[in-house]
């Protein structure tokens, strides 16, 4: 029964992961852009960026439309109304990809990434990948364990993100002050991005067992940084 | 569509319902039976108790008409002042058990039932139990609106004439009217017959003629069922208000209304009796809070039903 109501919920999730998938590649090109001081890619980005947001709309819409038609509860309830929040993280992240992006093209032909800090950006940059690459298949397969595991892959990007502050604010510091601003928020998209993508899968782990897991209190004073 | 402030604004109007019967009660200690007939008349439970005190508590109950089982094992408990809704598919006996709590199935001559349902902990069933007393105290609304073919007034002073009770009738009608949020439509016209209302107001009647015998409890078989969405939403406004002072529990086929009106939602289902026999009986899957129940239910029956999956 409910077919038609199946067709469309099914849709709303197909398209959360095309659009994970369309975050992944975008943010992975503005890495490149960034590193390789690459305009083009870094335009590519930014492009993309709007078709993202073209994507978040056509969500909201389908789930409105769920919502005032069909009247859902309970797991379909919560499917609609935690893609509504998924996409707005999605989206979100499309824009910390595209402020990577304006970085790289800001200081174009130089690479905003002094030597010795890219292999922490490459790292950062990494980590923040392997997030949202588990982010669509956590969707995809509404899989709580894995959703889990992410958890502790934006640990890792924490922990870059600090180390990142440690460099940036030692005496060995040479680069100056815009150099220190790029690098400041260059760690922070990357951390929010990763923060992003971990959200998006607690709100998996709420669609199927109806509890929203909480994070654990310690971890809440790194948020701070 | 504001019946709180309109009975609020009416204090006067309270005490008929209660008072003299309260005392009465207290002061016979030589009544054997809380039910004996003669003690009844304007006679309530205490209603100060706190909210959630169980007013039935159903145990293993069964029900069978004939030798088909209509509804098999059920036990829960209805807690005083709050709405209790009843959803489940066709034939998953919401109505059989529902009719358990005022004894309207004893009307029915091959109807059986087992188990125990205690009220306020007494046996419902037990033999000095007056069931005329029980559907006093116990008083019900049917799916399609059933009043006398009389005026809106002697439609609610029959209750009270039959019941020998005490009271000022213009008073049992204004104060029934307007606690069923229908005084202002129809006290310019109390002598007219009740057919010439509309079908929702009709329903209000209906219940205001159930309130007119003071009851504690309120069972309301699919009272929306025959309503357009307006008269619906007037009922389900007045149920809201109602709860405030008595207990009620509605069998709903429309799950919406459940989400919408209930404190707590049991969910019933219909099983097939064996592999070679394709008749069908009622069982109780789950009862929780409707918050819960419409979230994120227990069991996978109640979130198919509840999502149209099945049923």
């Amino acid at each position: 029964m409910r077919a038609t109501f199946q067709a469309e919920l099914d849709r709303v999730r197909d398209q959360l992961v095309t659009m994970t998938g369309q975050v992944e590649l975008a943010m992975s090109r503005a890495t490149t852009a960034l590193l390789d001081a690459d305009y083009t890619l870094a335009d590519w980005v930014i492009d993309t960026d709007r078709e993202i947001d073209t994507v978040k709309t056509e969500i909201d819409d389908a789930c409105f439309q769920l919502l005032a038609r069909q009247q859902p509860v309970a797991t379909d309830l919560r499917v609609i109304v935690t893609a509504l929040s998924i996409a707005a993280d999605l989206e979100r992240m499309g824009d910390l990809g595209a402020h990577v992006a304006k970085v790289a093209k800001m200081r174009f032909p130089e690479s905003a990434v002094p030597p010795e800090l890219r292999a922490t950006v490459l790292e950062m940059a990494e980590a923040a990948q392997a997030v949202v690459a588990k982010t669509g298949s956590v969707i995809a397969g509404q899989d709580i364990e894995r959703a889990k595991e992410l958890e502790a892959d934006d640990d890792i990007v924490d922990r870059l993100h600090k180390d990142l502050f440690r460099i940036l604010i030692a005496e060995t510091w040479v680069y100056g002050v815009e150099p220190a601003i790029d690098m400041t928020l260059l760690g922070r998209y990357y951390e929010r991005f990763a923060d992003h993508g971990v959200r998006v899968a607690r709100q998996v782990v709420y669609v199927v067992t109806g509890v929203m897991p909480t994070r654990p209190p310690a971890e809440w004073n790194d948020e701070q940084g | 569509m504001d019946q709180r402030t309109s009975t609020q604004s009416q204090p006067t109007t309270q005490p008929i319902r209660l008072e003299t019967g309260t005392a009465a009660r207290t002061e016979q200690p030589t009544a054997g039976s809380a039910w004996s007939k003669d003690t009844g008349a304007g006679a309530a439970p205490d209603r100060s108790a706190t909210r959630h005190d169980v007013v039935f508590q159903a145990r293993d109950v069964s029900v069978h008409y004939g030798s088909a089982p209509a509804l098999v094992n059920v036990s829960l408990a209805i807690r005083q002042r709050e709405i209790t809704a009843f959803i489940g598919p066709s034939g998953c006996g919401k109505s059989t058990f529902l009719r358990c709590f005022n004894r309207t199935n004893d009307l029915i001559p091959s109807a059986r039932i087992t188990g125990q349902i205690d009220y306020h902990h007494q046996n419902l069933y037990a033999k000095d139990v007056d069931a005329v007393e029980v559907r006093r105290r116990i008083g019900m609304v049917f799916q399609k609106p059933n009043p006398f073919p009389k005026s809106i007034y002697d439609n609610l002073t029959f209750g009270p004439k039959v019941n020998r009770m005490k009271v000022d009738f213009d008073e049992v009608v204004e104060t029934s009217l307007r606690r069923a949020a229908l005084w202002d439509e129809v006290k310019g016209k109390l002598k007219q017959n009740a057919y010439s209302l509309s079908g929702g107001q009709q329903q209000r009647l209906c219940i205001a003629r159930a309130l007119t015998v003071d009851p504690e409890v309120i069972l309301m078989d699919e009272p929306c069922s025959a309503l357009d969405p307006i008269a619906t939403a007037h009922i389900e406004d007045l149920m809201r208000e109602l709860e405030h002072d008595y207990t009620i529990i509605i069998v709903t086929h429309n799950m919406q209304q459940a989400a919408r009106v209930s404190d707590r939602t049991a969910f019933f289902t219909a099983e097939v009796e064996s592999e070679n026999d394709d008749r069908r009986f009622g069982r109780l899957v789950e009862i929780g809070d409707t918050s819960m129940i419409f979230s994120n239910p227990n069991d996978r029956r109640t979130e198919d039903y509840i999502s149209g999956r099945f049923g």
